[in-house]
């Protein structure tokens, strides 16, 4: 069953075709597994991750992220490789995805392989060439590294399963908030085709934690988890939607990341909203702030957004903005307040939360001290006191508190005297 | 009381000596400085005293740190001696002191409110932070023997805490890596033990002729580095937040050839 097009391709080509096709996949982590190399081949994984070079839209080089090929029989519309596009195709062979993975990450280019797909002629036949490539990788290079896959929708159970067992992360795409959305741009997916696998990873990975617990060497599945990734702009759903979903996918899935992707128009499709001003990148980035007070700190969507306040506020970020909208919490005294507390303040992250929660026993702590630890004052100092003092004369009033934050060029809203100076504008 | 400075070497050595000699004058803290390098101001008042490194102190040094800080401090202690600022040795000696005599232990990095206290922890993760961005951005070019080679010029003499990870990642390969500002040489043997090598008359790398297909791989990453970029998305300014200009200048996707 030879039927690929042009296959005498130099590397140089195939790359370009294949690494530009997959950039489309946001996910490019490498961290939530621990390996040390076991000595007789090539590779470990490190806890945090490592982003080996940054490339001009400031996101992250981890892997080597590739499609293996992007022959594709579905029409996703908006898609780049769907296959009413004329584009030039491309495939890899198993050797050459192994040997390109080899020997950039013999040289630290790289730390690890990201291995996704077009569709070539079934979802089977596509998914068992990606299991063929990942064993040989393992097996007959002995790489320890990560390898991040994904699981093709449609594809049999035994072959997703298999897959998991090579790679440390896999994913499916979850590509639209809404099954409707789904619908209208991607003909050919399914919601069900879509969660079907998902299911099926998590139920891998929780079953391989019990087996870890008797067999301590027993082989690993997605040891760092799985991911999935959703379109931002494409359709018009609102962010209470996109972040209901997300929350439900972390709760009912157990996932590790929601990746959120603005929407990039590439395709000029006529069910496709024009861009003019560009991807909806501060939609984007007010998501991802989002989804870390879901992860991290302790925020329910439900606290965030409303059925009534659909959208996030594009001028402050979620957290201040849920702040200002509960002011009879604050200000909270930082030498006395929990650690649930302290998380909610604006300006003050995880490590500065737990650097409060661990300096405050060895006495009370001052706005000098707060400023060493790590928080952000200029945030901060509206809702917080240490030993019952404000920083400054502020008031607890929300227009104030906006118009201060979103107040850019200065860095402390008074002077040393505690009153405030601007150019009067009379013209303007 | 006269003020006391100890004056040791800059190296792990030198301040675990100044520590040690310090603890055996027996006449508090408060009084003693240990101060890295000579001065060129010298104080009126103070009186000098030279501390040549010495093995048996430095070992009994360490060991009591370990015991009783725990190990996770002494790492911290090692990070904050890899850099290049003047107040490390007394950060180390007034922090030490502060976690002994209180018996703060292991926790005593959470005491950020000690000014001392709080230079190490920010030393410490100002190493550490090196560190990581060169796990991360050093590049290996391949030598014509198979040897990899890479060039680094780091702020934070970090060479040792490098050589760990990339000996237990190519436990199989040849490699060196070179901090040229220090003249220093990690050296990995392949399925061996990785040791340090400096005083070599001149620079064995650079000249060396690169393998074959060097050349090929270089081009093939510095490609894939700018297809895999968003036109739409742009962001230079992101990208050098990221991964600072002074990294840049070793890199292969980034160095024009």
């Amino acid at each position: 069953m030879e039927l690929r097009i042009s296959p005498s391709m130099s590397l140089m080509e195939k790359l370009n075709i294949l690494g530009d096709a997959a950039k489309y996949d946001v996910s490019c982590s490498s961290s939530g597994s621990s390996r040390a190399g076991d000595g007789k081949g090539i590779g470990n994984t490190v806890k945090a991750g490592l982003c080996h070079s940054f490339a001009a839209d400031g996101r992250c080089i981890s892997l080597l992220k590739i499609l293996f090929t992007n022959e594709c029989i579905f029409d996703c519309k908006y898609c780049m490789n769907r296959k009413s596009n004329d584009v030039p195709r491309a495939s890899f062979t198993p050797d050459e995805v192994c040997e390109l993975t080899i020997e950039f990450y013999r040289r630290n280019y790289i730390e690890g392989l990201f291995l996704s797909s077009g569709i070539l002629y079934s979802p089977d036949y596509t998914m068992e060439l990606i299991c063929q490539t990942l064993y040989k990788l393992r097996t007959v290079h002995r790489f320890q590294g990560y390898i991040h896959v994904k699981a093709i929708p449609g594809a049999a159970p035994e072959l997703v399963s298999k897959a998991g067992f090579l790679a440390d992360r896999m994913s499916v795409n979850l590509e639209l908030a809404t099954a409707d959305g789904l619908q209208q741009l991607a003909p050919n997916k399914h919601r069900k085709t879509i969660l079907k696998p998902m299911k099926l990873i998590q139920n891998g990975i929780a079953q391989n934690k019990d087996e870890l617990v008797l067999y301590r060497n027993a082989p690993r599945f997605c040891e760092a988890g799985q991911s999935t990734q959703m379109i931002v702009g494409a359709i018009p759903e609102s962010d209470y939607q996109i972040m209901s979903v997300a929350e439900s996918l972390y709760q009912k899935f157990s996932l590790k990341r929601v990746y959120y992707s603005a929407f990039v128009n590439v395709n000029e499709d006529k069910e496709l909203p024009a861009l003019p001003g560009g991807p909806p990148l501060l939609r984007e980035h007010r998501l991802y702030q989002a989804d870390f007070l879901l992860r991290f700190y302790d925020f329910t969507v439900g606290e965030l957004l409303t059925q009534e306040r659909p959208y996030f506020n594009m001028l402050i970020d979620p957290k201040a903005d849920w702040a200002v909208r509960h002011l009879e919490l604050f200000p909270v005294e930082v030498n006395r307040a929990d650690y649930q507390l302290l998380l909610r303040i604006p300006g003050v992250g995880v490590k500065s939360a737990k650097r409060i929660v661990a300096a405050r026993r060895f006495g009370p702590l001052t706005f000098e001290d707060l400023k060493k630890i790590g928080v952000v004052l200029k945030r901060a100092l509206y809702f917080i006191t240490c030993r019952g003092r404000m920083m400054y004369p502020t008031k607890l009033e929300e227009d104030y508190i906006v118009r201060n934050l979103t107040y850019q060029k200065e860095k402390y809203p008074f002077s040393p005297d505690g009153m405030r100076y601007e150019q009067m504008s009379l013209f303007s | 009381m006269t003020e006391k400075y100890l004056i040791c070497e800059d190296s792990l050595e030198g301040v675990f000596t100044g520590i040690y000699d310090a603890y055996a004058l027996r006449e508090g803290h408060v009084h003693n400085h240990i101060q890295i390098g000579e001065e060129e101001n010298l104080r009126l008042f103070a009186s000098y005293l030279y501390i040549r490194p010495d093995c048996v102190k430095t070992k009994k040094v360490a060991e009591t740190i370990q015991k009783r800080l725990g190990t996770e401090v002494y790492y911290s202690i090692c990070r904050a001696l890899a850099t290049q600022d003047a107040g490390k040795g007394q950060a180390v000696y007034q922090t030490v002191v502060d976690g002994i005599t209180n018996g703060y232990g292991r926790r005593v990095l959470e005491h950020l409110t000690n000014p001392f206290v709080e230079l190490l922890f920010r030393l410490s993760r100002n190493a550490a932070n090196e560190i990581h961005h060169l796990l991360e951005f050093v590049r290996f070019e391949e030598l014509r023997q198979g040897i990899l080679y890479s060039k680094i010029g780091p702020k934070c003499n970090v060479v040792s805490f490098l050589m760990p990870h990339f000996a237990d990642r190519l436990p199989l390969e040849n490699f060196v890596i070179y901090d040229e500002k220090r003249d220093l040489y990690g050296v990995h043997p392949a399925g061996g033990e990785w040791y340090l090598v400096s005083g070599l008359e001149e620079p064995v790398g650079e000249s060396a002729p690169r393998s074959e297909k060097e050349e090929a791989y270089r081009e093939l990453f510095t490609m894939f580095c700018q297809t895999i970029a968003i036109r739409e998305r742009k962001n230079l300014k992101l990208q050098q937040q990221m991964l600072p200009l002074r990294f840049q200048e070793y890199m292969v996707e980034f160095v024009k050839k």
